[in-house]
């Protein structure tokens, strides 16, 4: 992105965020006057992706904040908005993005606004591929996916890339009969623009197509330009974070036969549901990223927050219970098998994104090409 | 207190503390008291949602929001919300895939969150489904839209469906035949639009119309003489197989690799109204809700686990793969504009004005000229595009006080189509000239006299009658205006008999009523209940509204 570019981008996120911000702090304002005297000591602000948002609505992280005096009152917002926030000069005392891509936009921006910051990342969970059984074997059956547990696979992302780039129909594969339709290989993403797992997606099917992670501005240009059409191919794609785990769970096999998602998001629902649908399948692609929760804090209170959810082990069990992972990997494995799903104990094969300049380059290359 | 809890608790004392909510201020809340204290929470809905009117009441219960909904079309509520005019906290379409895929539309939207299912299906009469062998399963799994545009082009069938330039339903059956029939998977252009498969697909169109309470009554009423199929959500066509007034039932087919399904998203426009707006959507996506929207409206529940509880709904729909949507901005408004101008059979009809003396006035005079302005104006918005005079359209304009006076006829002469795809074109200089006339015949109406409406309105369907003699190919109606009472010429009653007497065919032209002024409703409604058609009443909306209303249902 040009220097100007960026400019008019933060201008242009500050008016939009300027309004409810305003409005978010009376509020916050108008109830800490509110409090009647004795109570516990003042809340910390923060504002949080929707994927930690049943965490911080758990009964039992309340009274474990509550009892080492750091309270929380959060507001729900996309990670990738959370930048205007802090381009106020008034951020929240925390900001919980769903991934590095939003958290290093928010440092950034904290930066250039003169602000300290502190980042830790206390829960991970990798990026996965939601499918189903008809699919899954599939792909098996043409080399692009193999069996590693009952309705658990690894997923050759060089293979897919490959197969997605070119153009074929789930009809083109071979023993295609349970899923012969004209629809295209692809796997659903939500916006780009907007989300923090489709740019892992980019980063990850960038990392099949040339085999290293990208370092450098040209290759990541030329690379994001050809994967644009990966995104541009879906058509209409949900531009809000669930809305694509949505339509899997939803409306199934017919809108989504590939879904890219953090693990979590289909561990939690296997833990709320007490399991998942016998034909659900879940693909680990092969390398994946594993994507890190980052919490930003922008003060000492807040920042003392940030360590006590990566340390404090009740916490991190808390954590776990919402479909995360911790460095307890026993733990998670023990949580997760009561619901049949197999998941993966250890992420081996796993890559990093690009540099934090190389991914907006990419993301940018993409976004442009999608609005034309 | 829970996150909710508190941001309610919250959003309650900044409320106290300011006296007023941004947008509340029209709803003349008084800070301080109780219950009037609690705002109402407006939500616009797409008409199509009317069903579930009852949940206003059941919100308000479980969740204490004084939710209140007002309804509206697909595209003429998208477009409130796009220009920031919806005048609501929050909206609730049937699928805001139109909005979301502009920037503009996004920035909107603070949150969202899919509510229920329905795909769109083509309902065919038992009788007609049989003869075309489409209750096989093995067969019925197969067909896809490509199967429904032939055996509409063989006359096979013929179907009703909401018009597809303001409403999601009509528009995604287009989009459905413009995939199944183009040669590619995805990412279609408007240059992929194959003309003959549209065209094909329009020779079932028979029934149109706006919305899909009135076209169900529609339909109940013409099913098996002027149609015998109904594209819509599943939803409306399991409710009227439940409901016992179908001649025959429906046999509900799912075209193969081109389901469209609405997912009803709630979209929080007002972010001050966040916290009662996650009351809200907890709510209904709660098991009553959800059981409730299911059992009493036929749209899936959002859950799976939840939709296999409910008996009503169809058990085996085969594999429904979903049509993806196009982000394309030039196919969607081509293949609207093409629909208008080309494809759809041309509207011919006749404006039967009333300029009698009560007309008189600059309000009256001035709105109807107005009125008259805007169907012959230059708006290509999305609604003014549907409200403007099209290409190949016959208008008869035919003003009257004592008696009818001088009808004038205008003809919008064809656009030139280019050879392949779709494209939204410029107005030719042809088409500016005749709009050009109508606007100065406007300009130059006289009011003075008194009110014969009967005598003008048979006139006006006699004079149809016999232009559709002369061209059949044409989609024939008249819209009548008046503010008075009836008080020269024919009374109702001889109307009436005389109307019985005119040839069968003149059943197939529905009268439009606006009602205005002084104009006595009851009058009119026994006027349409005759002719067939609907009364607009445009005594509290702004007359060039109620024309544009009326212009989708022609």
């Amino acid at each position: 992105m040009s220097k100007t570019a960026k400019i008019l981008v933060t201008l242009l996120l500050l008016v939009v965020f300027a309004g409810s911000l305003a409005l978010a702090w009376r509020e916050q304002r108008a109830t800490a006057e509110s409090r009647p005297p004795g109570a516990a000591s003042t809340p910390l602000e923060g504002v949080i992706a929707v994927d930690v948002e049943p965490f911080f609505q758990d009964e039992r992280v309340r009274k474990i904040l509550a009892a080492h005096r750091l309270p929380v009152q959060v507001l729900r917002m996309g990670s990738r908005d959370m930048p205007g926030k802090v381009a106020t000069g008034t951020p929240p005392d925390f900001l919980f993005a769903s991934g590095v891509v939003a958290a290093n936009e928010i440092v950034e921006t904290a930066r250039k606004a003169n602000i300290a910051v502190t980042q830790v990342a206390p829960f991970h969970t990798p990026l996965v591929v939601a499918s189903w059984e008809p699919i899954a074997g599939i792909l098996v059956a043409n080399g692009l996916a193999a069996p590693m547990q009952p309705r658990v696979y690894s997923l050759n992302m060089a293979g897919l890339t490959e197969t997605m780039l070119a153009k074929k129909r789930w009809r083109d594969l071979r023993q295609a009969n349970a899923y012969e339709v004209s629809r295209a290989v692809l796997v659903s993403t939500t916006d780009v623009r907007r989300s923090n797992s489709a740019a892992m997606y980019l980063a990850l099917t960038g990392y099949a197509l040339t085999g290293e992670i990208i370092d450098n501005r040209a290759t990541a240009r030329a690379t994001a330009a050809r994967l644009a059409e990966l995104f541009k191919r879906q058509g209409f794609q949900e531009n809000y974070v669930n809305g694509n785990f949505d339509d899997y769970v939803a409306i199934g096999i017919g809108k989504a036969p590939l879904a890219f998602i953090y693990e979590n998001q289909l561990v939690s629902h296997a833990m709320t549901k007490k399991g998942i649908s016998a034909d659900m399948a879940l693909l680990y692609p092969k390398p994946t990223i594993v994507n890190k929760v980052v919490f930003v804090a922008t003060n000492e209170r807040a920042k003392a927050l940030g360590e006590l959810l990566a340390s404090n082990a009740e916490l991190q069990g808390i954590a776990i219970d919402h479909g995360f992972r911790t460095a307890d990997t026993d733990r998670f494995v023990n949580a997760v098998k009561p619901t049949g799903l197999a998941v993966q104990p250890r992420i081996v094969d796993v890559v990093d994104p690009p540099s934090a300049g190389v991914m907006a380059e990419m993301i940018d290359v993409v976004s442009k090409e999608m609005t034309q | 207190m829970s996150a909710h809890r508190w941001l309610a608790a919250a959003a309650a004392i900044w409320l106290l503390a300011t006296g007023c909510g941004r947008q509340d201020t029209s709803t003349g809340r008084s800070a301080g008291s109780d219950d009037a204290g609690a705002p109402v929470f407006r939500v616009l809905a797409t008409s199509d949602l009317r069903d579930a009117l009852p949940l206003q009441e059941m919100v308000e219960k479980a969740t204490g929001v004084k939710l209140r909904f007002t309804f509206g079309g697909t595209m003429e509520s998208t477009e409130a919300v796009l220009a920031g005019k919806a005048d609501a906290d929050a909206a609730w379409f049937a699928n805001a895939r139109y909005l979301l895929s502009d920037a503009q539309g996004q920035s909107r939207v603070k949150l969202q969150e899919k509510i229920a299912l329905s795909p769109i299906a083509v309902g065919v009469s038992e009788s007609a489904a049989n003869q075309l062998h489409w209750t096989d399963p093995a067969i019925a799994d197969r067909l896809t839209w490509k199967d429904i545009a032939a055996a509409a082009k063989a006359g096979k069938l013929t179907y009703a469906l909401s018009n597809p330039a303001t409403s999601n339903q009509g528009f995604m059956a287009l989009m459905g035949v413009v995939a199944a029939t183009s040669q590619k998977a995805e990412a279609l252009t408007a240059a992929d639009v194959d003309r003959r498969a549209i065209a094909d697909f329009i020779k079932g169109y028979k029934l149109p119309g706006d919305n899909s309470s009135d076209l169900s009554e529609q339909f109940i009423a013409q099913q098996g003489t002027r149609v015998n199929a109904f594209i819509n959500y599943e939803s409306w066509l399991l409710s009227l197989n439940a409901s016992g007034r179908l001649r025959e039932k429906l046999t509900l087919i799912y075209p193969r690799e081109g389901v469209s399904t609405a997912d009803y998203p709630l979209l929080l426009l007002n972010d001050a109204r966040r916290a009662d707006y996650l009351k809200v959507v907890d709510y209904l996506k709660s098991e009553p809700a959800q059981l409730w929207l299911a059992r009493q409206t036929l749209r899936r529940p959002i859950k799976p686990e939840l939709a296999a509880r409910v008996s009503e709904l169809p058990s085996h729909t085969g594999l429904r793969v979903e049509l993806p949507f196009s982000t394309d901005r030039a196919l969607a408004d081509g293949l609207i504009d093409a629909y208008l101008n080309e494809f759809r059979t041309p509207i011919a009809s006749t404006f039967v004005l009333d300029t009698s003396g009560s007309m008189a006035g600059a309000t009256r005079r001035g709105q109807l000229v107005q009125a008259i302005h805007y169907i012959a104006g230059a708006d290509n918005s999305l609604t003014g595009r549907i409200a403007k005079l099209t290409s190949r359209e016959k208008l008869w304009l035919l003003p009257f006080a004592d008696q009818p006076r001088q009808r004038t006829a205008f003809t919008v002469p064809a656009g030139s189509p280019p050879a392949r795809g779709v494209q939204s074109v410029a107005d030719s200089k042809a088409k500016q000239q005749v709009l050009a006339e109508v606007r100065d015949y406007a300009d130059g109406l006289r009011m003075t006299g008194g009110t014969a409406l009967y005598d003008a309105v048979y006139l006006a369907l006699v004079e149809m009658l016999e232009e559709q003699k002369k061209n059949p190919d044409y989609r024939y109606s008249v819209v009548a205006f008046t503010d008075g009472e009836n008080n020269q010429g024919r009374g109702l009653a001889r109307f009436k008999a005389d109307y019985a007497a005119l040839p069968e065919d003149v059943r197939g032209i529905p009268v439009f009523m606006v009602l205005y002024g002084e104009a006595r409703e009851a009058d009119l409604k026994a006027l349409v209940a005759t002719t067939g058609g609907k009364v607009f009443d445009a005594r509290n909306t702004p007359l060039y509204r109620v024309f544009r209303d009326i212009r989708s249902y022609q």
